[in-house]
């Protein structure tokens, strides 16, 4: 039975990669016999690859020990949820997983309407040939359906840091990110070669642009909010090269939607907007293939298979040279006349064009700085985030500067001193609000001051033009997309700015009864608790936070000693209050009068997820809304 | 003929960077020589992160004997996989191993150590990095063996498995 089971996944695996073969024939000739079937095509191509996640899916459901995927990283004892999850939390179900994205992508593609039938067909081969790339890679050396050479009657994979909702969901969330920009990379070479690059493009790329940033940042966030709560450090972000990996293509996505957007209303910038799509893709495929393959992590994990390794390189190298070399003969010329005085809302866009480049350049160096070490001086090193927070600091407040000044100058040529009129409400009001909070806060540092300051202006300016907008038109206006995300960066900027400053955590040791003491907040350590679940034991602390003698929040911090494999979570207790968030964590000690537990109190954590949500509900807003074109 | 170069500049960058990942990939660490062998380590006093332990003196690993002083932090990722190293070379061998941690948050450190485990006799704490920079460090992490107040071996990096087996522990052995 398993082994028709893996023939099946096999056989659906190469049906998709046949009929890939054949789209990508429509790249060399114009009038074959596929130029008719290419719906069809895709459609086979998407579905088989369903049919085989479902299966891959369903032997996991199964806990068919049959297969050696199952075995390593599935547990008969596991929840069901987390054993549907564990079908893409490893290395081959990740890689079907990306091919399904791919397909999909490419399956809808094929469904929206294109007047240039030719270019359409051009963008579904360009695509047919990364999943052929994949799925290739996926039969040959990451094959999901191998079966075990002797069925096992029991998995390995029940590690319960693993087994996490937020965990489950946000793998396939970041693919969507990173896989939708395939298709703005096919979008964007297909252009090249059918040289279409222009306004009508920017169109048709719009869209699939800001759908794969919106997922994109959904997927950072998700991450980031994982690490918040799950790891018990108190930090959101670390600079880790996972991480990193994440970011990198987020910036240079973040620069496409503003090209695109100026490509769509003005009919310029078009090789800049190509270079950035498929700069975007690249550093994607980088992502996740580099990294969670673990070169960036440690060098011998990847040696240890180096097929896979050699694969990979080869397969992102002969993609990346080919498109770079079909920008370099075909992008000259394509640029059409753009003039534009200094001050104009195009010349703000481009400043922080290079300013998100700049950042993504600073944090591509320190994420490649340990391999460049460990080639030169023979020597992994990581540099620290005082690296990242010294050199970003000096251009966020750059970035700011025009995030604020360039939506309110027109296109083309902008007077300032219209911009000083229109913001004059707004500068005294943000002036005497940071002036309150320096004083309430008794901080004087000028960075810090200086980015608040300009956070608040850039979220009232935001919110301000969305205003003055939807009193003309009704609801949805162009802008409201822009307006929602950059209040939404100011607000998240602020949050991270704020909470770097008055962030207070302290370790106790404390016993049953005590009260403990962290800058205004009082906690009452209640009691222990001790119980048993299914698959592990636990000790849970009881406080409270206090106020006067009446008890206001609870908080039960939890440590939990797993049995198989043996492992000890600490899970960390939060609390979400408007201005700050409370956040206990046990630590594993020895001692046994005492427990030890750490006391974070982080202001404005809510604001800094309200502000990573309306980014989002920017992203999808500008998803679906139709810009107007300006006449240059 | 295009006219602007420019266009060109990422396919070499390409170029550049695959290389540099090909090598990346078939890389191994190893050690590199330093000034500071064949001399004693330099003076320093550093407070202990370990509640109820004095200060890690530069005297006190410049005795008679063999030691080994380990610079980590609790943000560096390599140091967490060679954390488990540490723990096998205490478990294994009779070493007088301590711990400087290099320009970390205390309160971070000790949950690093409470989650891990210790394999520390002791550990300074180098909040501003000055004793890093007398003693040469790189990046972290790095370990010095001390042996008869003298620095014999420098390690860059994190070890591995194998370079405890090929490296240290030949080292170790030698000095009984």
């Amino acid at each position: 039975m398993n082994n028709i089971i893996s023939l099946s996944g096999n056989l659906l695996l190469i049906i998709c990669l046949a009929t890939s073969m054949l789209q990508s024939l429509n790249l060399f000739t114009a009038n074959s016999y596929t130029n008719n079937n290419v719906k069809l095509f895709s459609t086979i191509q998407f579905t088989s690859i369903v049919l085989a996640f479902l299966i891959l899916i369903f032997l996991f459901t199964q806990s068919n020990f049959g297969f050696e995927l199952v075995t390593f990283h599935s547990h008969s004892e596991k929840p069901f949820l987390y054993k549907i999850s564990g079908a893409w939390g490893n290395h081959e179900g990740s890689l079907l997983l990306w091919i399904l994205i791919l397909t999909l992508f490419n399956f809808l593609y094929s469904l929206s309407a294109e007047r240039d039938k030719l270019y359409k067909n051009k963008v579904i081969a360009i695509q047919s040939i990364l999943i052929i790339g994949f799925v290739l890679f996926s039969i040959a050396l990451s094959n999901p359906f191998t079966l075990n050479e002797s069925p096992q009657s029991e998995g390995l994979g029940l590690n319960p840091i693993l087994q996490d909702p937020l965990l489950a969901i946000h793998p396939p969330i970041l693919y969507f990110g990173y896989v939708g920009f395939s298709l703005v990379f096919s979008l964007a070479v297909a252009g090249l070669l059918s040289s279409n690059i222009n306004n009508v493009w920017a169109e048709t790329v719009k869209s699939w642009t800001f759908l794969a940033w919106t997922f994109l940042t959904a997927g950072i966030a998700l991450g980031s909010y994982w690490a918040y709560y799950e790891l018990g450090w108190g930090g959101y972000w670390f600079w880790d090269p996972v991480e990193n990996a994440s970011l990198m293509p987020w910036l240079a996505a973040t620069a496409l939607i503003h090209c695109v957007v100026v490509l769509q209303k003005k009919n310029t910038m078009q090789s800049w907007t190509v270079l950035l799509a498929i700069i975007t893709f690249s550093l994607s495929l980088m992502g996740t293939f580099l990294v969670r393959s673990g070169v960036l992590n440690s060098v011998h994990t990847f040696a240890s298979d180096p097929g896979r390794g050699l694969y990979i390189l080869s397969f992102l190298f002969l993609v990346l040279i080919t498109s770079f070399t079909i920008y370099a003969l075909k992008s000259d010329g394509i640029d059409k006349e753009n003039s534009y005085s200094i001050v104009s809302r195009d010349a703000g866009i481009m400043v922080n064009n290079w300013v998100l480049i700049t950042i993504l350049f600073i944090v591509f160096l320190g994420t490649i700085y340990p391999l460049f070490t460990d080639l030169v001086l023979n020597t992994s090193l990581t540099v620290g985030p005082s690296y990242y927070v010294m050199t970003i600091t000096p251009v966020i407040i750059i970035l700011l500067l025009f995030m604020i000044i360039s939506p309110l100058v027109n296109w083309t040529a902008g007077k300032l001193s219209n911009v000083i009129v229109k913001m004059r409400y707004v500068l005294i009001s943000s002036l005497t609000l940071v002036l309150i909070l320096s004083l309430y806060f008794f901080l004087f540092s000028l960075t810090e001051l200086t980015i608040i300051f300009l956070c608040i202006i850039l979220i009232l300016t935001s919110i301000s033009s969305g205003i003055i907008y939807s009193r003309k038109n009704i609801i949805i206006t162009p802008s409201l997309g822009r307006t929602l995300s950059h209040s939404g960066f100011g607000l998240l900027l602020l949050a991270i700015v704020s909470n770097a400053v008055y962030s207070e955590e302290k370790i106790f040791d404390a016993k049953v009864g005590d009260t403990l003491k962290l800058s205004d907040n009082t906690f009452r350590f209640e009691k222990i608790n001790q119980f048993e679940k299914q698959n592990y034991n636990s000790i849970q602390a009881i406080f409270y936070l206090m106020d006067k003698n009446k008890k206001v929040e609870k908080f039960s911090p939890e440590i939990r000693f797993y049995n198989d494999p043996p492992t000890i979570t600490s899970e960390t207790s939060i609390v979400h209050r408007l201005f700050e968030d409370i956040y206990i964590v046990m630590n594993v000690t020895q001692a046994t009068n005492s427990i030890s537990v750490r006391i974070h109190v982080k202001p404005f954590m809510t604001f800094l997820w309200i502000g990573v949500i309306l980014i989002i509900l920017g992203g999808v807003l500008s998803v679906f809304i139709k810009n107007k074109k300006i006449n240059a | 003929m295009p006219k602007r170069i420019i266009y060109y500049v990422p396919i070499l960058l390409i170029i550049v960077l695959s290389v540099f990942f090909y090598f990346s990939l078939s890389n191994d660490t190893s050690k590199i020589s330093s000034p500071i062998i064949g001399k004693p380590l330099p003076e320093f006093s550093l407070p202990s992160l370990l509640t109820g332990k004095s200060n890690v003196r530069s005297e006190d690993l410049n005795e008679e004997g063999t030691f080994i002083l380990n610079v980590w932090a609790s943000w560096c990722v390599p140091c967490r996989a060679e954390h488990d190293i540490l723990m096998v070379l205490n478990n294994l061998h009779d070493v007088k191993l301590y711990g400087l941690n290099y320009k970390d948050k205390p309160s971070e450190a000790v949950n690093f150590i409470n989650k891990l485990g210790n394999p520390f006799k002791n550990i300074g704490v180098d909040q501003s990095g000055r004793t890093a920079i007398d003693l040469g460090v790189y990046g972290v992490p790095e370990t010095f063996i001390i042996r008869d107040g003298k620095v014999i071996y420098k390690h860059i990096g994190p070890i591995h498995m194998s370079e405890l087996d090929e490296i240290i522990v030949p080292i170790l052995k030698d000095s009984r």
